[in-house]
């Protein structure tokens, strides 16, 4: 739950409270570079001050998107996402490996060099052997939160525990010597080089290992190491490395001496000490703290506030999801009339208005490198279009209107709560569609939602990236063969088409990223037309930091400050 | 307030008023009497009024509680209403509401039909049953009188805001929520009353009126229908004036909790809630659900005050009897006050004379 970045399962979604995304893709962060104009240099402390703890500080525990922000500053991988602004910070870069690596012709075989010097905190050298035991350890029970990848991809990794029951390891892992380690895959995956970004591909001392208390004294390979972990992950103090190297890392500027992250904070706390920005609060950023609208009316009367806002996107989009299993939902005409009635104006305000959301009318988040191909099928315009829904109604056998049960969750903090429903509501009240708004423990509201047995017929929905690709964005949603029936399933349409699961197969071996990008729009496009989700907006990040900070990066890989970049002096 | 304090404030009543009818229109003399409890009244009035004609009001407005104007909100800037105090215009009176556009005249005056009716209808609830509970552990023999008293403990102890937040949450949400909202509320909050009634039986059952009915062979169910129910009014309303602020209360708790009604219905604790983050950029939005709560239950408690103590003997006759505030006004109307004095003093003496017994009985 308190992973930092941002990840496809809903749970998580649901739980990073106002961890919001989007994405023009031309439009890069607007306000980020405004803290650059002095250089940056090198010492004092940055402070980090977050809600939810950095919990499990273990690399096989964390589940993140690109290494994490936190994460990143402690746990190097063989690949990582590139440190720069707007959509260049969406592609996969070298990290401790010499490339994204090599694939084989079907792309079923993958192959790392690491490059040399590099060294762990105590000074010995880093090995494939290292990393190999890195990916095993995420496997055993006692140490599970990461994301389920590996169990599918890596060849003979099923059934297999972890290397605390089952000393021979994964042979799928090969180690033909120090610098070079190879992964055979149980079928082609183009988009491997993205997964190796995180941060079960750190490297783990296996001396050192201590196993579920590993996360309290994690060995670093990064520019920092652990000093101080109070209350798992409430209150962390990274210092520096001494064995970490430039020369080997092109991605972390590492500018402060010590990093100081606070967590357990409300968000208007957080807020309101980054804008009063006194004390060390002048030097402080926030990984998972957006504005809210009410303080984004405070903001926007004041340039000073204004120039210290940093706007990031993170593919992903908020929609209606319908079960088609459930009458009328099983009508597509019903569904086309829904899209067709949809008031996006009045639900991106609810949702903290056009800084804080922009309309969306494709699944994909609207960035290159998800592979943005635009439609509209069911053009509803600016506020919705009440006649053409009236005539599908009429035509589905619905002429004087319909009744519709819609599921939120209690909670508004992650964009799924009555805020945003009743936005909806209002909207199809004018095409004569009546919407009751059933609402569901926030706690209890991905467990239902996304059950086979509890799924209800229409509700809010939200599918976040892994990383910035189409794969992990269409895949778990529409592949028939990923619909789970005991068990958390996403693919929520329960959509079993051959023709799909196929094109998704095809992709899934491309291994040119520009070249599968436009496939998977292609295949949003396609799969638009069912109208089995009624996409509604992709969020924006809108962050605060202090007045001190400076080289403030934001990649559209994770819309977020990144702490591995900036300075405070 | 306490049973203790309640006990105290309102026994006298059993001696004194036997004749509920003619207590009734002193109460109400005394009641005019306090201007406080005048403007109470009024204000009390008004607001049912405004709860009852809401579709009225806000017709004669030209709005609805339901429907969005996002024309009217600066979307960039987080939604807030455009204009100043929060978009107060001729079309809305009030303004509107940030992120949504609604008409905040029609949501607050919609938002006072949940608050009153949820309070009045708990606190009925709260009155039946406890005054059911109260008589019948009072009359019954002891194994029933045990086993009441120790429900009544239970109830009294619980957490109650824990439990409505708990019941709230597991009822189906099919099920009307300003009924379940009464009913929670109501089905928490009736132990005080059940104990009120309770000892005032005990106290009453022993008196003479009510021997010779019972000799006379009246019914348990008669006796107390008869004879102890029109004695029981004077505390049990004195407790239900107190318990309604009360009521308006934690429907607002719950409904700011979350756990309250559901949207698109307004009611002020939602409201509120929905407003705690805006007060620096829209102060109105906060400010006006916040003074219908403080308005409503400030005229509720001090009609509340004003009816314990006028039904209460003890301090009408300390008031004639130039005792207390009403000292400095019997030095130029002495005659007057004399007069009075001499018609008070036996049922003042006699109403002293109740009130300890009854602390005695409660001890």
């Amino acid at each position: 739950m308190s992973r930092t970045p941002r990840i496809s399962r809903r749970a998580a979604a649901a739980a990073v409270t106002v961890a919001l995304a989007g994405g023009a893709a031309a439009c890069g962060p607007t306000s980020g570079d405004a803290g650059a104009d002095a250089t940056p240099h090198k010492g004092g402390t940055l402070t980090v001050l977050n809600q939810a703890p950095q919990d499990n500080f273990d690399p096989a525990r964390q589940y993140t998107t690109g290494g994490g922000d936190i994460p990143g500053l402690v746990f190097r991988t063989l690949t990582t996402r590139e440190r720069a602004n707007g959509a260049e910070g969406t592609k996969v870069v070298p990290d401790l490996a010499t490339d994204t690596g090599e694939p084989s012709k079907n792309a079923t075989v993958w192959t790392y060099h690491l490059k040399s010097g590099l060294k762990f905190q105590d000074g010995t050298a880093i090995t494939s052997a290292d990393i190999k035991y890195g990916i095993e350890r995420s496997f055993a029970p006692e140490l599970s939160g990461g994301p389920p990848y590996f169990r599918d991809w890596l060849v003979g990794a099923e059934n297999y525990q972890g290397p605390y029951k089952d000393k021979h390891g994964l042979d799928s892992i090969e180690t033909p010597n120090a610098s070079t380690i190879v992964f055979h895959l149980t079928k082609p995956e183009g988009d491997f080089p993205y997964l190796a970004t995180m941060t079960q591909f750190s490297p783990v001392p296996k001396a050192k290992d201590t196993g579920a208390t590993y996360y309290l004294h994690p060995v670093s390979s990064g520019p920092y190491e652990v000093t101080e972990n109070q209350n798992n992950g409430t209150h962390l103090v990274f210092k520096r490395n001494p064995y970490w190297s430039a020369a080997t890392d092109s991605q972390r500027k590492a500018y402060p001496d010590t990093i100081d992250v606070q967590a357990g904070l409300d968000p208007a706390v957080i807020n309101q000490r980054l804008e009063t920005s006194s004390g060390t609060d002048a030097d402080a950023v926030t990984t998972d703290t957006n504005l809210g609208p009410a303080e984004l009316a405070k903001i926007n009367g004041d340039k000073e506030l204004k120039s210290r806002v940093g706007t990031g996107h993170f593919g992903e989009t908020y929609y209606l999801a319908f079960n088609p299993k459930v009458k009328p939902f099983d009508d597509i005409k019903v569904r086309e009339a829904i899209s067709y009635a949809v008031n996006r104006t009045s639900v991106v305000n609810a949702a903290g208005g056009s800084s804080l959301a922009e309309p969306a009318t494709t699944f994909l988040p609207d960035q290159a490198t998800f592979g943005y191909t635009p439609y509209d099928w069911f053009p509803a315009g600016a506020t919705g279009n009440p006649a053409k829904a009236k005539e599908l109604l009429k035509e589905a056998g619905y002429p004087h209107g319909l009744t519709i049960t819609l599921a939120s969750s209690t909670s508004d903090a992650s964009y799924q709560g009555p805020a945003i429903a009743t936005a909806v509501q209002d909207g199809l009240k004018a095409a004569g569609i009546t919407v009751r708004i059933n609402q569901i423990q926030d706690d209890s509201y991905s467990s239902t939602v996304d059950s086979v047995k509890t799924e209800p017929g229409v509700f809010l929905g939200s599918w976040g990236a892994d990383w910035p690709s189409g794969g992990p964005f269409l895949a778990p949603i529409f592949d028939g063969r990923q619909i789970v029936t005991d068990g958390s399933n996403f693919n929520n349409a329960q959509l079993n088409d051959a023709q799909v699961n196929a094109t998704i197969d095809k992709i899934n071996a491309v291994t040119d990223h520009a070249e599968a990008a436009k496939e998977w729009g292609a295949l949003d496009k396609q799969l638009g037309q069912r109208a089995l989700t009624v996409p509604l907006f992709h969020p924006v990040y809108e962050r605060l930091y202090g007045k001190n900070i400076r080289n403030v990066v934001i990649s559209d890989w994770d819309g977020r400050v990144d702490v591995a970049d900036v300075a405070v002096k | 307030m306490s049973a203790q304090d309640l006990l105290a404030g309102a026994a006298p009543s059993t001696a004194g008023e036997a004749a509920p009818a003619a207590g009734a229109r002193q109460v109400w003399r005394r009641l005019r009497a306090r201007k406080s409890a005048l403007a109470g009244i009024v204000v009390i009035a008004l607001l049912l009024l405004v709860a009852v004609c809401a579709p009225l009001l806000t017709a004669i407005e030209g709005q609805d509680p339901t429907t969005y104007h996002d024309s009217l909100l600066n979307s960039a800037a987080g939604g807030v209403p455009v204009g100043p105090f929060g978009g107060i215009s001729g079309a809305h009176w009030l303004g509107v509401e940030p992120g949504s556009g609604r008409d905040l005249f029609a949501r607050l005056v919609y938002g006072s039909q949940v608050s009153l009716l949820v309070a009045v209808g708990a606190t009925l609830v709260e009155v039946v049953i406890g005054v059911v509970v109260g008589l019948a552990a009072g009359l019954g023999n002891k194994l029933l009188d045990q086993f009441l008293g120790h429900t009544t403990d239970v109830m009294l102890a619980l957490p109650s805001l824990v439990f409505a937040i708990a019941l709230m949450a597991v009822v189906p949400s099919g099920f009307p929520r300003p009924l379940l909202l009464t009913l929670v509320i109501g089905l928490l909050g009736w132990g005080g009353t059940a104990r009120v009634v309770r000892a005032q039986t005990l106290t009453l059952k022993e008196l003479d009126y009510v021997s010779a009915a019972r000799l006379g062979g009246s019914s348990r169910w008669r006796i107390a229908r008869r004879e102890l129910l029109p004695s029981l009014a004077a505390p049990v309303i004195t407790y239900a004036a107190l318990l309604l602020p009360s009521n308006v209360a934690s429907e607002a708790g719950l409904s700011f909790l979350g756990v309250g009604v559901k949207p698109p219905t307004s009611s002020w604790g939602q409201m509120l809630s929905s407003a705690t983050t805006w007060f620096q950029s829209d102060p109105t939005y906060v400010l006006l659900p916040a003074a219908f709560l403080f308005v409503t239950t400030f005229a509720f408690t001090v009609v509340g005050d004003a009816v314990r103590t006028a039904l209460d003997p003890r301090a009408a006759s300390r008031l004639r009897v130039g005792t207390g505030r009403a000292k400095k006004r019997g030095n130029d109307t002495k005659r007057g006050n004399d007069a009075q004095r001499g018609n008070d003093t036996k049922r003042g003496g006699d109403a002293k004379q109740a009130s300890a017994d009854a602390k005695g009985a409660a001890a």
